[in-house]
């Protein structure tokens, strides 16, 4: 490297020294016409071995570095393309995947979504039912008591109605039974009563 | 304490002494009379405890007892009076219940009659004693006399009684009836 840095300015120097010996040769004299533009031999000769050394100079040292340059950056962009390749490889076999699980996922998830359903709907019967079942028992036990109310103040009237209408018979004929009558009374229940004997 | 077969040779001792004693003084009247006062005194004795231990009691002479006897029933028949001051004198008022129950048999037994409790809230007429002798006579297929009782706890109507049978025709147990009827939950029957 050094060796190469060492020869351009080698090179350099060579041309540098080139064209300091001769700059008056070279724009001393223009003429006029065609002769503005064609170059004069006394010019171009020192030019063109100027050029040649630093064509050759360029060549030997400044050519070789410059394509190991391009080189060296050729392969920088191969193994840059080859990696992006494999990275885009390795995407898409990673969007492939991912889409291949997500599948799955959706399938599962549909699955357990339909197992949810099913089990929340089998829940929900289920809780129906109870629920149901629930409520038929309150219903039927507000029936029972309510029956049993009724039942009990009818029995509650009826011991009422009954206890009032023996009062009332009992003071009827305790008060308004004549002797003659309480007589008639016997004599009617001695005929209709069970025998002694029996 | 004596043997049981001697007991019930002792009531049967005194209830024949009572009734043959009430039958040669005084007939069908007087034995039922005796049989009525000793239920009477059989009601005493029931609530009055303390009569029922002096009777029986040894810290007394027999003199005592038989004395106390008379003086408390002075007044009731002499067959009873006499009864109850030898049973007294001998320790053995406590006897007197099933004695009055053997009265009771050997009226029927021995005097071949009976006696009818009848009980009503007014006083039987003489048609109704007759009702009521030919049912109890038709029933019991023998002589009956009646013994009646006004009670006007009955309301009304009449029971018979005589022994340990019974009829209840009052009208305080046809409103029992009634009211236990009327108090079943289909209203019953009257």
């Amino acid at each position: 490297m050094n060796a190469h840095v060492r020869n351009c300015a080698s090179g350099m120097i060579a041309f540098a020294a080139a064209s300091a010996a001769f700059p008056v040769c070279a724009f001393a004299d223009e003429g006029a016409g065609i002769n503005a533009i064609l170059p004069q031999m006394e010019e171009f000769i020192p030019m063109l071995v100027a050029f040649i050394i630093l064509w050759i100079v360029l060549a030997k040292f400044g050519w070789p570095l410059f394509e190991g340059m391009l080189n060296k950056r050729e392969e920088t962009i191969k193994n840059s393309l080859e990696k992006s390749e494999e990275a885009r490889q390795e995407s898409e076999r990673l969007l492939a995947e991912y889409r291949e699980q997500l599948e799955g996922a959706k399938t599962q998830a549909q699955q357990i979504l339909n197992n949810a359903k099913l089990t929340g709907d089998a829940l929900e019967k289920e809780i129906t039912a109870k629920a149901q079942a629930e409520a038929d028992a309150i219903v039927d036990k507000a029936r029972a008591q309510i029956e049993q109310e009724k039942e009990n103040a009818i029995k509650e009237l009826q011991a009422t109605m009954a206890d009032t209408s023996i009062a009332v018979a009992s003071r009827l004929i305790g008060e308004d039974f004549s002797d003659d009558e309480h007589r008639k009374l016997i004599e009617r229940y001695v005929k209709e009563a069970g025998s002694l004997n029996g | 304490m004596a043997n049981r077969l001697v007991i019930n040779e002792t009531i049967a001792a005194y209830a024949n002494a009572a009734i043959d004693g009430a039958n040669a003084t005084g007939g069908r009247d007087a034995v039922v009379e005796v049989r009525n006062q000793m239920r009477q005194i059989l009601g005493f004795m029931a609530t009055n405890i303390d009569l029922r231990l002096s009777l029986d009691n040894e810290a007394y002479t027999a003199e005592e007892r038989q004395a106390l006897a008379g003086n408390v029933f002075d007044g009731y028949n002499p067959v009873v009076k006499e009864l109850l001051g030898v049973m007294a004198s001998r320790c053995d008022a406590a006897l007197f219940r099933r004695v009055v129950s053997l009265y009771e048999d050997l009226i029927e037994s021995k005097l071949n009659f009976n006696v009818v409790d009848v009980t009503t809230v007014v006083e039987l007429d003489d048609n109704l004693r007759t009702v009521i002798t030919n049912k109890a006579e038709s029933d019991l297929g023998r002589d009956c006399v009646l013994v009646e009782h006004i009670d006007p706890s009955i309301q009304g109507g009449i029971i018979l009684s005589t022994g340990d049978r019974y009829v209840d025709a009052s009208v305080r147990t046809q409103f029992d009836k009634a009211r236990i009827a009327l108090k079943k939950k289909d209203g019953g029957e009257c």
